[in-house]
Parts: structure tokens; C-alpha cells; sequence
């Protein structure tokens, strides 16, 4: 039975206490939208806020965009956002970076569904096929860039996307699709909003989807790799109102993922996700300010091969936090939160251990309309981590005591900003940030791995010295609109401090003695700064036409730590990012025909072959995506889409060229 | 002029085509009410069903009579707001206190907010206005604008004083005086 800590369970007593005799509310998007004609936003600051007003830089995916997008995934929905660089591996498995530092098993974006995270901690990163969403249920999607740790804790650091659903208190959402796509690809998904009883309401959602997976054009990859990926999701949204002022709102999901991914090591492996969740929140509208009360718990098993043999991960990680929100006069909001989190991690693929941690939180924010143009915002978080090991040890293994895992990690993380709105129609914004990215738990202690060589054996194991990433950014941002459009620039400096290199048999992390073996692990390797600039434009033209562009540029400067050599352990980032990506977007619609097309493009990078780890050179691409769709009454819709439509199978990344893929989808909304 | 400089007009008036930027703001009262409409959704025990509007104007003033007709034509047969439904009825100014059985009074621009103010405090009836003055001087509970962008600002005093408590999430997302 997994035990729970002290603090822990401090922290769990303390919530009823914190929350009783609350009554409570949601935030009506839909109402506040149309109200302000503008999309409404609480992932800033944790207060509902326009999304022109907040203290960050943020963009926002709308339903419509969404329905306009003809992407079936979500990587392929946020490539299209100013700043953001997507690796694509697999048919399912793709990497996001926000404004570079993007690698396998991306780490620095921390992903949510409806404020549960839905990022995966034990290797931090996140398998998007998981996310037990469709398309269809999405209200908005809210990009961060930047860190925002101050309301969202670790691992928040080059951004954060938290994706909203449809609330079935307020939206009543039905509809179905079916798709047929290139190599014998075919999805399905169905939502349904129904109610149950007067005060309830509830939504509940399925998809699933198969595909045969890409050609294996480098003529390597891991025994077991897939030729046929598949997936499935189920998801069910529950909402009581017990009074006008209060709400209880109930979500529980599945999935299970069978793809292929590419791991930090840079290799392509087969992989297979079982994820299960279940959040119960409250929200209140008190006297004493608008209280919620929220506790997750996310269960993860994953299996996956790791260089050698297989590794079977059991993750889990309960989650309990609790806030008030309220205003002290007319022009000061302010934000309290106590958070606490339990994670743990079974060893693999030698079990025997299990890695843990619990972090408790206390956050605070500040908003402060100084003038009706002129508002500053502050907001301060603590995490304190305490880090613990428990169970054996596989032979032979360094550090083989459990003492070695005794550690906290106390990290304190801010977000500043300050909006000016000059006119009715420019505005600016500073922002400065503080965010840390921590260490996954296979990285701290949950890989244990013996690899034999000729004559020897190398231990791949975790690292319990590792130090969290710490990121500082700063940013300024000027934003103007027009009756017709509207037009934006960025500058922006960021700095890393103790960022992390993958394992690597040049840089051995514990030297052999006569009793153990010679071990390779995660390390800090570096320190690293990026600048750079970001111009993004969009517009209408007449009632039928719409368009966008950006572009965005980014310098990454490394700065090694004495005696290590950045790309054997694959964190040359300065290499790595692309200096430069944009989008061009042009989009119609007339009568019952819409046909829209993005191009993006992604300036050339470095990377690493998968296996041989052999240093390449991924030239600048120009990626096509287009959707043609067509009402044919009765809520009916066919669309034609394709993604990567330009000169057949391309070369996108150091792993698989990726081919084009052609959609046609039948949807009913009812 | 040379072929550089005709390429570089031409870049700019395509540039400026595409924005097409009108940089002054109007006042435009189809938009208004309809923004005035929807606060109705934000307030704690808020109407449902059929709710009257009483469209203030001064008879004297064309400006304040042009926007009576531009919201009453906006309103039409019904104008639905959440679980409400806001029909409009022209009162003028002075005939205030004949205005009968109103769920709120909407003040046009250039009516003597004062007096109407007063009216509304004494009958405990939610006022807005789109004039900004009426609400900075406390005649007004709320007051909205919708171009170039939805401003709402309630004055704290004046909802206290006729009984309108808005939702919190609302109360976040506008100005309060």
C-alpha cells in the first residue's frame, strides 16, 4: 500500500478545512467571450482575465481555428503558433519546444488539460497521443510562452499549454466524425453533452484512431518498433451545480497509446501507454473571494524499450491544491494557493526500487490596476521537494544506498508583468519570469539499467544529485490592432542555468571501483542563453478572406562546464535550435465551402541519427498543410486535409522522413 | 519617381490596404446594448424571462434621439441575453417617472444622467449608460462601450445603492470606480 508522508498528508487534511462551507462557480467562457468578443483566460495569473490584458505572452487556439485547422492532433495545431518548433518522429510521437531547446522527450513545456497536468512527470515529457481529448471538446487552447511557474509550479518553463474544454454546465456539445487517411489510417471520435438530472450535466468523449506508421528510412531502428500504431481515449466531464455559487465539477479519463516515440537518447522505439485519471474540483463564490479546491491523481504505466531491454514504468501522482481568489477594493485581485503533490516511480527495467517525491507549494499573486491603461502583476510561488528512495538495488549498482536519495529541493519561482495599453489600440507589455524545470524521476533514480558489453557492463541508472534547470526570461511586447487585424512584436532574452545532458559513455557518472560498475547518467552540463526577436501579424480581408504570418528568430548560446563536451550528451542547443521558424497561414470561406492553408518553416539545425548518434545537419524545410471542407446540411461537413503536403517524404528531423498524409473526415454536430 | 520608390508605395498601400485602421473610436449603439445586455448574465440573481428596457433619450438632443433608434431598432422584437429576453421602451427624460415596470433604465448619450440616476437609485432599477460621465458620476450602476474594444465599468457605490451584486469572475474582468 503506498504510504503517505507527513506533509503530505498535512497538506490533505488541511484542504476540507480550507474549503468548508463554501458555496461555488465557474468561469463561463462562452458568456465572458461573447460579452467582451474577445477569448477569456485564468492560465496567466489563476484570475479570469481577457487574453489582450494578460501580464503574459500568450496566445490562444479557438474552437473555430481548430475546426478550420484540419490538424488531428494537437502537435499539429501548435506548430502553427508564433515561436513554437515541433519534432516530428512517428506517426503519433512528436516533440513541441517553445522558442528552441526542442529535443526528444521534450521537457521544458508543461502541458494540462483543463489545469491537470497531463505532462508526463516520471520521464517529463509529454505523449500527446495520451491526452484523453478530442479535438471536437476543445473550447480554447492557451499557449504560454515564457515560464509560468508562479501559477503552475515545476517544469513550467518555456511555457505552458493548458487546454479547455467545454464546460457541460454551459456548453452543450454533440457531434461525431469518422476519417479515412493515408496508409490505412482510419479515426473516429464522439462527444456527447447530456443531463441527468437539473443540476447536472455531464459530457463524455471518446476516440480512437490506428495508422501504419512510417517508412523506416534510416535502415535502423529498435526490435519491436511498430509497423501499425494505434490509440484510444475515453474521457467523461461531470458538472453539479448545487447552487447558483456553487460548483462541483467531476472529470475521469482513459487512454491506452501503442506507438512509436523517440527517446532523449535519440532512439526510436516502440512504446505503449495505459494512462487512467480522476480530478474532483470545486469552485466556490464566497464572501471571502472565489475559493477552489481541486485533487487529481494521474496513474501511468508505460512500456517502452530502453536501449537494451524493456522498461516497464508505473507512475503515479496525486495532486491536491486549494485557492481563494478575491478583490480588496476596486483595483487590487488577489490570488492564495497551497498546493501539495506525491509522485512516485517503480525502477525499471531492474525493479526493485521506487523513486518519490512530495512537493508542497504556496503561491501568491497580485494584480493591481494602478490606472484604467496602466495595471502591474506579481506573483510568487515556493515549491519544496523532498526527495526519497526506497526498496533494492540491481548489483553491481553505484550508490547503492538509499540514504543517497535524502534530499530536498527548495526552488522559488516568479512571474512580473506590467501592461500599458497606450491607446485603444496599442499596448505594451514587460514581463520578467523565474521558472525551474526539475528532473524527471527516471532521470533521478528510476532507470536501472545494466548493459553488458564485451568483457564489461555499464549501469544506465538515475541521478540523485541532479539539479533542477532554473530558467530566467524577459520580454517585451508591443501589440497594435486594427478593424481589420491586428500586429505584434516580441523581444525577448533567456537564460538556463544547469541544464541537463543525456547519458553518455564519454562522460561516465560514477567511475568503476573493485565492487561496482562503471555508470553513465543524466548530468548538468551547461549553462545557455537565448535572445531573439518574434513578429507576428494577422488579419481579414473583406468578410472572406483571413490570413496570418510570423516569424521568429532565436540565438541559443551554450556555455559548457569545464570538461564537458555538449554534443556527446546531446545538449548542444545552440546547434540544435533552428534560428529561425514562421508560419504563413491564408484562409476562405464562402457559402458552404472553407479551404485554408499554413505553410511553416523551420531553418536548419543540428541533430543526432538515432542509434549511431552520428551528428547531422536537417536543412531548412518549408512544411504545407491545407483543409477544404464543405457543408452538406443537416450539421454536416466533409473535409479533404493533408499535413506535409510539399515533395513527398521529408526530411524534418534526424529521424524518419516524414510523408505526407491525406484526410478525408465526415462530421455531424447534433 | 523612381522604380524603387513606386515599389515601395506600392508595398505600402498594400500594407495599409490589409489593415485598413481607422484609428478614431465611435460610439455605436446596435453594439452597446448588446454589450449592455449580456452583463445581465453576470449578475447575482439576474432576470430571466422577458425584461424590459427603458431606452432613455432626450428628445432635444438628435445625437441622444439617433441612439434610441439605433438600440431600439437593435433590440427589435427581442434581444436575447443568456436566460433573458430584453425588449426596449423609448421613455423620454423628462418622463422618467412614467417610465412603469422597467428592469433597467438605459441612458443614451447627452440625457441629464443626474435626474435619471436619482430615479433609478429611488427605485432600486439597475442603470447603464453609455456615456462614461454617467457612471464616473455615480448617476449610472454600469457603463459600457463596444468600439474599438468592450469596456465596462460599474461604480461600486451606485450598484450598492439599488441592490445589483455582480459575479465575481465578472467583477475581475472590468473597471471598478
Amino acid at each position: 500500500m503506498r504510504k503517505i508522508t507527513p506533509l503530505f498528508a498535512a497538506a490533505l487534511v488541511s484542504l476540507p478545512f480550507l474549503t468548508g462551507g463554501a458555496a461555488a462557480q465557474s468561469i463561463d467562457y462562452g458568456s465572458l467571450e461573447a460579452l467582451f468578443g474577445e477569448p477569456v483566460t485564468t492560465s496567466a495569473t489563476g484570475s479570469p482575465q481577457r487574453s489582450t490584458e494578460v501580464p503574459v505572452d500568450m496566445t490562444i487556439i479557438s474552437a473555430e481555428d481548430i475546426k478550420r485547422s484540419g490538424a488531428h492532433d494537437l502537435p499539429t495545431l501548435l506548430g502553427r503558433v508564433p515561436g513554437i518548433d515541433v519534432l516530428n518522429w512517428s506517426t503519433y510521437g512528436a516533440d513541441i519546444g517553445v522558442r528552441g531547446y526542442n529535443q526528444p522527450m521534450s521537457p521544458r513545456l508543461l502541458v494540462l488539460v483543463n489545469g491537470r497536468q497531463v505532462y508526463l512527470d516520471h520521464y517529463g515529457y509529454t505523449a500527446w497521443s495520451t491526452i484523453p481529448v478530442q479535438l471536437s471538446e476543445i473550447r480554447q487552447i492557451e499557449v504560454v510562452k515564457g515560464p509560468n511557474a508562479a501559477l503552475f509550479g515545476f517544469n513550467a518553463v518555456s511555457g505552458v499549454v493548458n487546454i479547455i474544454t467545454f464546460n457541460p454546465r454551459y456548453d452543450d456539445v454533440d457531434g461525431g466524425s469518422v476519417s479515412a487517411s493515408s496508409r490505412n489510417g482510419s479515426e473516429a471520435s464522439l462527444t456527447h453533452t447530456f443531463r441527468p438530472a437539473s443540476a447536472i450535466a455531464a459530457r463524455i468523449s471518446a476516440g480512437a484512431s490506428r495508422a501504419d506508421e512510417w517508412d523506416n528510412t534510416l535502415g535502423s531502428r529498435a526490435a519491436g518498433y511498430r509497423a501499425e500504431v494505434s490509440k484510444a481515449t475515453v474521457n467523461v466531464d461531470t458538472v453539479w451545480t448545487v447552487s447558483e455559487k456553487t460548483e462541483v465539477r467531476f472529470e475521469t479519463s482513459l487512454s491506452n497509446s501503442q506507438t512509436n516515440d523517440m527517446i532523449s537518447l535519440f532512439e526510436a522505439v516502440p512504446s505503449k501507454y495505459l494512462t487512467s485519471s480522476v480530478k474532483l474540483g470545486l469552485t466556490s463564490d464566497t464572501k471571502i473571494g472565489v475559493i477552489s479546491a481541486v485533487a487529481y491523481r494521474n496513474a501511468l504505466k508505460h512500456n517502452v524499450f530502453l536501449v537494451h531491454a524493456n522498461g516497464s514504468y508505473d507512475n503515479v501522482i496525486t495532486h491536491v491544491g486549494v485557492q481563494d481568489l478575491f478583490k480588496i477594493g476596486a483595483k487590487h485581485t488577489i490570488r492564495l494557493g497551497l498546493e501539495a503533490r506525491n509522485n512516485e516511480l517503480t525502477t525499471s527495467p531492474i525493479a526493485g526500487g521506487k523513486v518519490s517525491y512530495d512537493v508542497v507549494s504556496a503561491s501568491a499573486m497580485w494584480n493591481w490596476a494602478v490606472r484604467d491603461s496602466f495595471s502591474v502583476s506579481a506573483a510568487v510561488r515556493n515549491d519544496t521537494l523532498s526527495l526519497k528512495r526506497e526498496g533494492s538495488f540491481a548489483p553491481g549498482f553505484p550508490l547503492a544506498s538509499n540514504a543517497n536519495w535524502d534530499r530536498d529541493i527548495s526552488k522559488v519561482s516568479y512571474n512580473l508583468g506590467a501592461v500599458w495599453r497606450v491607446s485603444d489600440r496599442d499596448s505594451l507589455r514587460l514581463m520578467a519570469a523565474r521558472g525551474a524545470q526539475l528532473p524527471s524521476l527516471v532521470e533521478l533514480g528510476g532507470l536501472q539499467l545494466r548493459v553488458p558489453y564485451p568483457g564489461f557492463s555499464v549501469a544506465f541508472m538515475g541521478n540523485p544529485f541532479l539539479e533542477p534547470t532554473v530558467v530566467d526570461n524577459l520580454e517585451l511586447s508591443y501589440d497594435r490592432t486594427f478593424d481589420s487585424g491586428k500586429l505584434g512584436v516580441r523581444v525577448f532574452s533567456q537564460k538556463s542555468e544547469a541544464i541537463k545532458g543525456q547519458p553518455s559513455s564519454t562522460a561516465l557518472f560514477q567511475m568503476p571501483t573493485l565492487t561496482s560498475l562503471p555508470a553513465v547518467s543524466w548530468q548538468n552540463v551547461a549553462d545557455s542563453e537565448m535572445t531573439g526577436f518574434e513578429l507576428s501579424a494577422s488579419g481579414r480581408l473583406g468578410q472572406a478572406f483571413h490570413w496570418n504570418a510570423d516569424v521568429t528568430a532565436t540565438d541559443v548560446t551554450d556555455e559548457a562546464y569545464p570538461g564537458v563536451a555538449l554534443p556527446a550528451q546531446k545538449a548542444d542547443f545552440s546547434r540544435m535550435t533552428p534560428k529561425t521558424r514562421g508560419n504563413v497561414g491564408l484562409g476562405w470561406a464562402g457559402g458552404k465551402w472553407t479551404v485554408d492553408t499554413f505553410l511553416h518553416y523551420t531553418g536548419d539545425f543540428t541533430s543526432y541519427t538515432p542509434s549511431s548518434y552520428v551528428v547531422v545537419e536537417v536543412p531548412a524545410h518549408t512544411t504545407l498543410a491545407a483543409n477544404v471542407s464543405y457543408d452538406l446540411g443537416s450539421n454536416m461537413t466533409i473535409a479533404a486535409s493533408g499535413q506535409n503536403l510539399v515533395g513527398g517524404k521529408q526530411v524534418q528531423t534526424s529521424g524518419f522522413k516524414v510523408p505526407a498524409t491525406v484526410f478525408v473526415t465526415l462530421s455531424k454536430r447534433w | 519617381m523612381s522604380k524603387r520608390l513606386t515599389h515601395a508605395t506600392a508595398l505600402a498601400t498594400a500594407v495599409a490596404t490589409l489593415f485598413l485602421a481607422p484609428l478614431s473610436a465611435h460610439a455605436d449603439g446596435a453594439r452597446e446594448i448588446q454589450v449592455a445586455g449580456r452583463t445581465l448574465t453576470f449578475l447575482d440573481g439576474g432576470p430571466t424571462g422577458k425584461v424590459t428596457f427603458a431606452i432613455v433619450y432626450d428628445a432635444s438632443k438628435p445625437a441622444s434621439v439617433a441612439e434610441k433608434d439605433e438600440v431600439m431598432a437593435a433590440l427589435g422584437s427581442g434581444m436575447a441575453a443568456g436566460s433573458a429576453t430584453i425588449v426596449g421602451k423609448p421613455v423620454e427624460a423628462g418622463a422618467i417617472g412614467s417610465a412603469g415596470d422597467v428592469g433597467a433604465y438605459y441612458i443614451t448619450r447627452g440625457v441629464n444622467f443626474t435626474a435619471v440616476g436619482s430615479a433609478a437609485k429611488s427605485k432600486k432599477i439597475l442603470s447603464i449608460g453609455s456615456d462614461m460621465a454617467c457612471v464616473k458620476a455615480g448617476a449610472c450602476v454600469m457603463g459600457v462601450a463596444a468600439t474599438p474594444k468592450v469596456e465596462i465599468v460599474v461604480n461600486s457605490a451606485t450598484a450598492a445603492a439599488v441592490g445589483a451584486k455582480f459575479k465575481a469572475a465578472f467583477k475581475m474582468m472590468i473597471k471598478e470606480i
